[in-house]
């Protein structure tokens, strides 16, 4: 037996016996280097065989949705922390949902929760660092998962290997998050952002400096590399890198019909657009499984830039400081419960879920007690996240916070774990993480599998 | 029969088959934004509401019954606008407004007078869901100053600010019945959201619904005989109606998808509602079942 870290899982809801995870074996330096673990080659053989996941799909529930208000509610606990909302049963042993949630709680069967998520920062843009990349800012930012698969895989045909699906990168009012992108791997490998409104238009940022540039105008390949050139040589020295980079990666998408057509929403069925919901998240759904369709590895899909939250031009998306059980109710909710029960179900019928992980989760969960303002604040210490697809071994519960959601009473399971396992899965075994130098200590979420 | 009666007529005609609905509906709109809080005003001839006009800004429009034509109802209007109420009399309108990062203002407009009153609270809370007494003496609404999120008044010119409720949990929806006597709310204190009467100064309070799941926004009818109100005791949201009491529980609505905020149509016979269909939201009026048919447990 091969354990990597120290996580110790406990026993799973539906009666399936404790199992014994990978921890880290004695250090054995001379494998990969300092600083990362030795490896058993016989045991990363065997997680090697586990890898299923062509691609991932990540939905990035920015802002810090409350776990109490959704998957893991606490209707025992008193008044002040357990919130307003019924809970409902799920097809899942031991998985009681709120109320809010009628269409994924029919789901259950496709998918497992962790209740016992924990990072380490209580602020947006540090913990979203820290859920995008398992490690704070300190000061180096490690790369988003999606750049290491995106360096992993690497570039295969006109389409970007890691696509962000929203409006830029999430941020709050001081800062954006730094772990956006590829960190130390380089801007090579940071995502490609496109976004996608309620209606499925999709508007591709990085052609805003190509005036009047539309795909369905993107026929003449020779009018399109003089305009980019012309723009390029408007730019000063030090943007042209990184925008050549960008445009090279859009000039490639729009001119090839095969990428082009996938972000062209209008060749699905009416009745797959409908059940995605007329929204920007439901409709960046429905994208993200275009892309990953089409070979994409990774798809991160922002939940941000709308209006659910009383901020003017905000991008605060679940962080609910005011009106949080008005807005689960009203909004946030309705729209996850139909958009992701749509993605699970289109995605299921298809056969994508046998070869493409899904994952939910935000940065952290929101406080249990209930505030002086009848909502929920930042809260670190315990969140949930959702898993599905690729290698993910459905209707289970794993990890358990206390009797009010304040703490796990299981071992913690971490983003640099939820990492881990993507890349396990993704076939970024623990040599390849090593020789990338990436998610170093980190463990898979073995109960998962 | 004029034109738009004529019209009126064959959109009614034409709502029989909308499937999703235990009675006769119209759709009043076909756009599919996000749509939330209609209420009629000019004696049923216009339904105000809130929609997400952009990923900027949710907007307050009007919609006139009888072209079906929609339009802004602040032309200039640029913040959130949310949970609109007007007073009987058509005086004054209230709102919340959003004026900054997670922060909000309570709104009274005289519209006779063109003034402005803004309600202050202690906290950065929001305020929720005004409702005017008939005779336009005060506007209730919900807001948590420091917990459990109760039930205030103010007058119209936002002065003698007073707590009507001292519950636990979290108060919501007032209503008032046409009298001015009683004002029915929602509250958390059971565990979910159940709905309640009380008289109008905050006493001799009666629960009227009972079940595990969430009863939310109850509207007392212009006769004030019934309550429309939203809940999801069958799965789903859906909109139903009892009598004052909590007799009598008939469901209105029977979707998979959302049917939500309803609101009573002058004639006591309607109620206009927001609907999700195919993962649109649009207004739609269905008629109200008729006592008696009960369908459902409280």
């Amino acid at each position: 037996m091969l354990d990597f870290g120290n996580f110790k899982a406990r026993d799973c809801g539906n009666g399936i016996g404790r199992r014994s995870f990978l921890k880290t074996a004695s250090a054995l330096p001379f494998a990969f280097g300092a600083g990362y673990g030795g490896i058993d080659l016989e045991a990363a053989r065997k997680l090697g065989d586990r890898a299923k996941a062509k691609s991932v799909i990540l939905l990035w529930l920015w802002g810090g949705p409350s776990h109490l208000d959704t998957f893991d509610p606490k209707p025992d606990a008193p008044m002040e922390y357990r919130g307003p909302f019924g809970v409902i049963p799920t097809k899942t042993d031991g998985l009681q949902v709120t109320e809010l949630l009628p269409q994924l709680a029919k789901r259950s069967h496709l998918y497992s929760v962790i209740r016992s998520m924990q990072t380490t920062n209580g602020g947006h843009p540090g913990a979203g660092t820290v859920g995008l990349t398992g490690f704070e800012e300190n000061p180096t930012v490690h790369p988003n998962f999606g750049s290491i698969m995106s360096k992993h895989r690497g570039r295969s045909g006109a389409l970007p290997p890691f696509f962000y699906l929203g409006q830029g990168i999430p941020r709050d009012l001081p800062r954006r998050i730094e772990g956006y992108g590829g960190g130390t791997l380089g801007k090579a490998y940071d995502p490609f952002l496109v976004s996608c409104s309620e209606n499925g238009k999709v508007g591709i940022p990085t052609l805003d400096l190509l005036p009047g540039m539309t795909p369905n105008r993107i026929h003449n390949r020779r009018n399109l590399m003089a305009q980019l050139d012309d723009t390029s040589r408007k730019l000063d020295g030090k943007g042209v890198n990184g925008w050549n980079q960008a445009h090279h990666a859009a000039y490639g998408l729009l001119t090839d019909p095969k990428a082009r057509d996938s972000f062209d929403l209008t060749t699905e069925s009416q009745s797959t657009r409908d059940a995605y919901g007329q929204t920007s998240f439901g409709q960046s759904c429905l994208l993200a499984r275009r892309l990953v369709e089409t070979g994409v590895p990774y798809v991160q899909v922002n939940w941000s830039e709308y209006v659910e939250t009383f901020t003017p031009n905000g991008d605060f998306g679940w962080d609910t400081h005011i009106y949080n059980f008005e807005l689960l109710q009203d909004r946030h909710c309705p729209i996850f419960d139909r958009a992701f029960s749509a993605l699970l179900d289109d995605m299921n019928s298809r056969g994508l879920l046998e070869d493409t992980l899904v994952v939910a989760t935000g940065e952290f969960g929101r406080t249990p007690k209930i505030s002086n303002r009848a909502a929920r604040e930042h809260h670190k210490d315990c969140y949930f996240s959702i898993w599905a697809g690729a290698g993910i071994q459905p209707g289970r519960v794993i990890g358990e916070s206390d009797k009010r959601g304040e703490r796990p009473v299981t071992d913690p399971i971490t983003p640099l774990m939820m990492g881990t396992t993507i890349a396990e899965l993704s076939g970024i075994g623990a040599r390849e993480r090593a020789e990338m130098k990436v998610l170093d200590g980190g463990s898979v979420i073995n109960e998962l599998l | 029969m004029s034109f738009y009666s004529f019209r009126r007529c064959c959109l009614f005609l034409a709502g029989l088959i909308i499937v999703g609905f235990s009675s006769a509906k119209t759709r009043l709109t076909t756009d599919g934004s996000n749509k939330r809080d209609p209420v009629f005003i000019d004696g049923g001839a216009t339904l105000v509401y809130g929609i997400d006009e952009n990923r900027d800004l949710i907007r307050l429009k009007q919609l006139d019954l009888d072209t079906l034509q929609s339009k802004p109802y602040y032309e200039s209007a640029n913040r959130h606008h949310v949970e609109v109420a007007f007073s009987r009399d058509g005086r004054y309108v209230s709102y919340t407004e959003c004026t900054g990062n997670l922060t909000a203002q309570f709104v009274i407009k005289d519209l006779q007078e063109k003034k402005d009153y803004f309600v202050k609270h202690s906290g950065r809370g929001g305020t929720r869901s005004p409702a005017f007494a008939p005779d336009s003496s005060v506007v209730v609404y919900a807001f948590a100053e420091k917990g459990p999120q109760q039930l205030w008044s103010v007058d119209m010119e936002a002065k003698n600010k007073k707590q009507l409720t001292q519950c636990e949990g979290i108060s919501n929806w007032p209503s008032f019945t046409p009298d001015g006597k009683t004002i029915i709310f929602s509250n958390t204190r059971e565990n979910n959201y159940e709905i309640y009467s009380m008289d109008a100064n905050g006493s001799n309070e009666k629960r009227l619904t009972e079940n595990t799941i969430m009863d939310i926004r109850p509207v007392v009818s212009p006769n004030g005989k019934q309550i429309a109100f939203t809940s999801l005791r069958n799965g789903f949201y859906n909109v139903y109606v009892m009598n004052v009491d909590g007799t009598d529980v008939r469901q209105v609505t029977d979707s998979e998808e959302r049917d939500d905020y309803p609101t009573w149509h002058p004639d006591g016979k309607r109620l206009a509602l927001v609907s999700e269909r195919k993962g649109k939201f649009d207004l739609y009026m269905v008629e109200v079942p008729s006592p008696g048919k009960i369908t459902t447990k409280r």
